[in-house]
């Protein structure tokens, strides 16, 4: 999946024109990544929290030379992904053997969000 | 930021309803879970990339006991901070960006 795809599914389920679409899924990221940049965290509830963490300097290894080289202190993003996900991720899969899609069975037992009033 | 903000933004920058714009943000992170789940891999250029991990099943061992575990085989998800994310990210951190980004302590 792609950023395209993304923009497809917002035309498709919001409404909005292709164009607008486009515009306003990149708007989106776009503010994720000033609010990272700030270094504030974004956290997205169902889905996973985006955080910034800051690295002290230490000594590494050139694992090819062996030769040590000091890796300066930075500034790093990770991702954690909610328990909601992790669990959908791992619900409805086939315990044993990989059959591609055997689970058609359960749809959406994780769409109990409450946008509905 | 939380979802709530992201849809404050859309509001108050592209003057859609505050309805649509709860639509739209749960159809970006929805779509982006379903993939997911259907075991695809995500990747959005300067933000980055989502990557389902297979790991197989093994017959563990409690080491106390010695007593052994089937342990199930699970999928877990992995992210790689893109490459302009990632500098800027990164950049935040030497005080010259404009955001303010100028104390490194601050997390």
């Amino acid at each position: 999946m792609t950023k395209a795809d993304i923009i497809e599914s917002v035309y498709e389920r919001v409404g909005f024109s292709k164009k607008e679409s486009a515009e306003i899924v990149e708007l989106v990221f776009d503010q994720l990544k000033e609010t990272l940049e700030r270094g504030d965290k974004v956290k997205i509830s169902g889905f996973g929290n985006f955080l910034v963490r800051f690295k002290k300097a230490r000594v590494g290894r050139n694992p090819q030379t062996g030769k040590e080289i000091e890796i300066s202190a930075r500034r790093v993003l990770t991702f954690r992904p909610s328990q909601v996900l992790k669990a959908a991720l791992n619900e409805g899969r086939v315990p044993e053997g990989d059959g591609p899609s055997a689970e058609d069975d359960d749809d959406a037992p994780d769409a109990d969000e409450d946008d509905d009033e | 930021m939380l979802k709530s903000d992201l849809v404050n933004v859309l509001v108050a920058k592209r003057g859609v309803t505050q309805k649509q714009a709860e639509a739209t943000i749960e159809t970006i992170f929805d779509s982006m879970k379903d993939a997911l789940v259907r075991g695809e891999n995500i990747e959005i250029r300067g933000l980055g990339a989502f990557h389902v991990k297979h790991y197989e099943g093994y017959q563990g061992r409690n080491p106390k006991t010695g007593e052994v575990i089937p342990v199930k085989p699970k999928r877990g998800l992995l992210f790689r901070t893109g490459k302009e994310l990632r500098d800027r990210v990164n950049r935040g951190n030497e005080g010259s960006s404009p955001a303010g980004g100028s104390a490194p302590t601050g997390i």
